[in-house]
């Protein structure tokens, strides 16, 4: 112990001394490093991916694993593939789709027509768009676009009802003509300059237009929605992260990526309304080139526009997205929540209410992926402190109910709007174009009914009160006269008014209005009634559940006629039982309202 | 450092870590926001309570060997203070690194954790080297 027993002070504090003198500088160096902190190109370092992310964000990793974003494209292997591909199949319009597996366990797809002749469709499924409401299937099909062209197969797996459904029932159009290859395949659309943008993180389509034909080489940076879909690409985030003096200083975050929570509403808003609100590029070659070029945490604006009820395209006149909106300008489909958020005033230009409020990408249900504490009247209060008996419902209804009506379609299902509004039934008197919030919940009501009741709650500064009611407002409510003689979405939103909990109707009542409806010219309106009705059936405990298990809204005409006529006699009269040629009236109407309103 | 001051001291310092550790606990049952939120901090505070509390056990271990074992003084002095600074660094950089923590790491104080680590080391090494009859040039037993 010679050596060692001459300096003891050196031996025990010499090492804590040295550690402590390279943190200090390793700490100095990186807070004075310009390069650690500042600006930087965002896109030059590439796409990190979630297995880089979860490094040192695991809880953030876990909390977006459980997400339907996640899964929201996938390649068709194991568990991602939620529908069964064991022989089973469907009909529609003269074709007959069989879903199988190969040889090697891939599932497989094969149209053919039902009376025989060539498959239309035979394809290995590669690729799967959607884990939520219903899952679609992409296959690699070169059809003049190159061996990297892939396309989403023309039948989808709905979810919650386990079956089959066409892609044609999905959208709100006519059916199409019985035996026709290419009414079945409306909706065989290319992956590549479509399904690609929204479902997956920074995504290149790759489109190269050769001599005569278009090419595709498309690459994404992550399959389905993933960490750097809404924070941007964090190839450089990660490398200067790699410094762990920098990491310890990070308390302000890193400019190299975007972090939301950061963001005033305007930005914030705008990386979700990339996707949740379609809209127009302003260069749309170079979109389908080389990807939008949108930074998440920069201003959406500054790539495209929201598209609106009066947007127009390439110089032309006309509106072509008209009937994606209410008259009064709100939008009445899905993905288009971002035009509703800029519509109400809590927006603020920017400046006020944001998505993330009341939606929190980290926590919460997958479903809807709520804010904690922000579900229904709770997303409110912060700023509106309202009278307990404001609104005159109680605890029955909360702000949405008035507030966000269930008046948007979108994925087969009726919707709350993310357009904030005050409820004016009054100013829709005479008009039968739009419903409004009281009777969506007041089924049994007319829409003269709510304007007066609005006035004896007390919203006196509402107009309309005593503008003449068209003819048809005495025939029956609000929801009878849309369930018959609405255009396809009112048609859609009417049947799922009736399914709500809390209606004014006897289940038994509401389910015989639904069998009275099932039969439709839209497969998506049929496909909407039919879970209506199916679903009232079960809260009734009605002898119709097994009957209406057993109903196949896509079936050819002559099937399913008889099926709703044995419905039809348990069921007991709809709502126009005693006045038939009102609801031929009200059926005559719907062909002056015709939909097309595809992806 | 006396032996006696050095074993008050160690005694002390586990006394304030497991006092902390009734902290922690309340904390849980108060579900605290900022602790039950925090996996992070959560993480480092129990680091700090945990180390904090079995190195000023550690210490008064080291305080027994160093009477037992007959350490120079001119040694003893030292590593008593090495060790009983050691731990204090090493707990209440878990816990300060804990409380200053980032979105993914903890705060710079947590880097006073390997330099109290190291002493804490050497302190413990040095007692079971150092021999009765090993000098310091100029000092004495």
């Amino acid at each position: 112990m010679s050596g060692l027993s001459e300096r003891p002070g050196l031996w025990l504090f010499g090492p804590a001394a040295l550690w402590g003198a390279v943190a200090i500088a390793g700490l100095v160096r990186t807070a004075k490093d310009v390069d650690a902190w500042g600006e930087v190109d965002r896109r030059a370092g590439g796409v990190a991916t979630s297995r880089a992310c979860v490094v040192c964000h695991p809880a953030q990793h876990a909390s977006w694993s459980a997400t339907y974003h996640r899964t929201m494209t996938q390649l068709a292997e194991g568990t991602a593939v939620l529908a069964p591909f064991a022989g089973e199949s469907i009909e529609h319009i003269g074709f007959r789709a069989t879903m199988t597996r190969g040889p090697n366990g891939a599932p497989h797809v094969t149209v053919a027509p039902v009376d025989g002749g060539d498959p239309i469709v035979d394809a290995d499924v590669v690729m799967t768009v959607g884990s939520h409401r219903y899952q679609q299937y992409v296959a690699s099909l070169d059809r003049g676009g190159g061996a990297d062209e892939k396309w989403r197969l023309p039948v989808a797996w709905h979810i919650a009802t386990g079956r089959w459904i066409p892609m044609n029932a999905a959208f709100l159009e006519p059916e199409g003509a019985h035996g026709d290859a290419g009414d079945f395949l409306r909706h065989l659309s290319r992956w590549n300059d479509n399904c690609i943008l929204c479902h997956n993180t920074e995504p290149v389509p790759g489109r190269k237009d050769m001599s005569g034909r278009v090419e595709f080489k498309s690459v994404v940076g992550e399959l389905g929605v993933a960490c750097e879909a809404c924070h941007g690409p964090a190839g450089g985030h990660v490398a200067r992260m790699g410094d762990v003096a920098r990491r310890l200083l990070a308390g302000g975050g890193d400019p190299a990526v975007a972090s939301p929570r950061r963001l005033a509403a305007r930005e914030e808003s705008g990386l979700c309304g990339r996707c949740h609100g379609n809209r127009i590029a302003k260069d749309v070659a170079a979109v389908l080139t080389g990807g939008d070029g949108f930074l998440p945490g920069t201003d959406l604006a500054g790539h495209s526009r929201p598209i609106w009820a009066d947007s127009k395209i390439g110089g032309s006149d006309e509106l072509p997205f008209a009937q994606r909106f209410w008259p009064d300008g709100t939008a009445r489909l899905s993905a288009y929540e971002y035009q509703g958020l800029l519509q109400s005033p809590c927006y603020a230009d920017g400046q006020g209410l944001g998505c993330n409020h009341c939606h929190d990408m980290h926590g919460g249900s997958p479903n809807m992926q709520v804010r904690a504490g922000r579900a229904s009247s709770g997303a409110c209060g912060e700023c509106h402190a309202m009278a307990a008996d404001h609104g005159g419902h109680g605890q029955a209804v909360d702000c949405l109910g008035c507030h966000m009506p269930r008046i948007t379609y979108g994925l087969l299902e009726g919707m709350i709007s993310h357009r904030i509004s005050n409820p004016d039934p009054g100013a829709w008197i005479g008009r039968h174009d739009q419903p409004d919030a009281c009777t969506q919940c007041h089924v049994d009501r007319s829409r003269t009914w709510a304007a007066e009741a609005m006035v004896r709650l007390g919203f006196n500064n509402l107009g309309g009160v005593g503008r003449e009611a068209a003819v048809e407002e005495g025939w029956g409510s609000r929801v009878a006269l849309d369930l018959f003689g609405g255009d396809p979405v009112q048609r859609v939103l009417a049947a799922h008014a009736l399914t709500r909990p809390g209606v004014t109707m006897d289940a038994t009542v509401r389910l015989a209005w639904l069998v009275d409806a099932l039969e439709d010219e839209y497969p998506a309106v049929r496909w909407a009634v039919w879970r209506a009705a199916l679903a009232v059936a079960r809260e009734a405990g009605s002898a119709l559940v097994a009957g209406l298990e057993g109903f196949d809204p896509h079936a050819d005409v002559p099937t399913r006629l008889r099926a709703i006529d044995a419905l039809r006699a348990v069921a007991g009269p709809g709502p126009f039982a005693g006045a038939p040629e009102r609801r031929e009236a009200l059926i005559d109407r719907q062909g002056e309202v015709a939909l097309w309103i595809g992806e | 450092m006396s032996p006696e001051r050095h074993l008050r001291w160690s005694l002390a310092l586990a006394a304030l870590f497991l006092a902390m550790g009734l902290w922690l606990e309340a904390m849980i049952g108060l579900r605290a926001a900022g602790w039950v939120d925090d996996p992070l901090r959560r993480e480092f505070l129990r680091l700090g309570h945990a180390h904090g509390g079995v190195l000023a056990l550690l210490n008064v271990g080291v305080a027994w060997a160093l009477g037992q074992l007959e350490t120079p003084t001119a040694w003893a002095g030292k590593i008593r203070r090495a060790t009983l600074l050691g731990a204090l660094l090493v707990g209440g950089g878990f816990v300060a690194g804990g409380l200053t923590h980032g979105p993914t790491d903890p705060g710079p104080p947590v880097l006073v954790v390997p330099a109290g680590a190291l002493m804490v080391l050497g302190g413990v090494v040095a007692t079971a080297l150092v021999r009765p009859g090993d000098r310091v040039p100029g000092g004495s037993r």
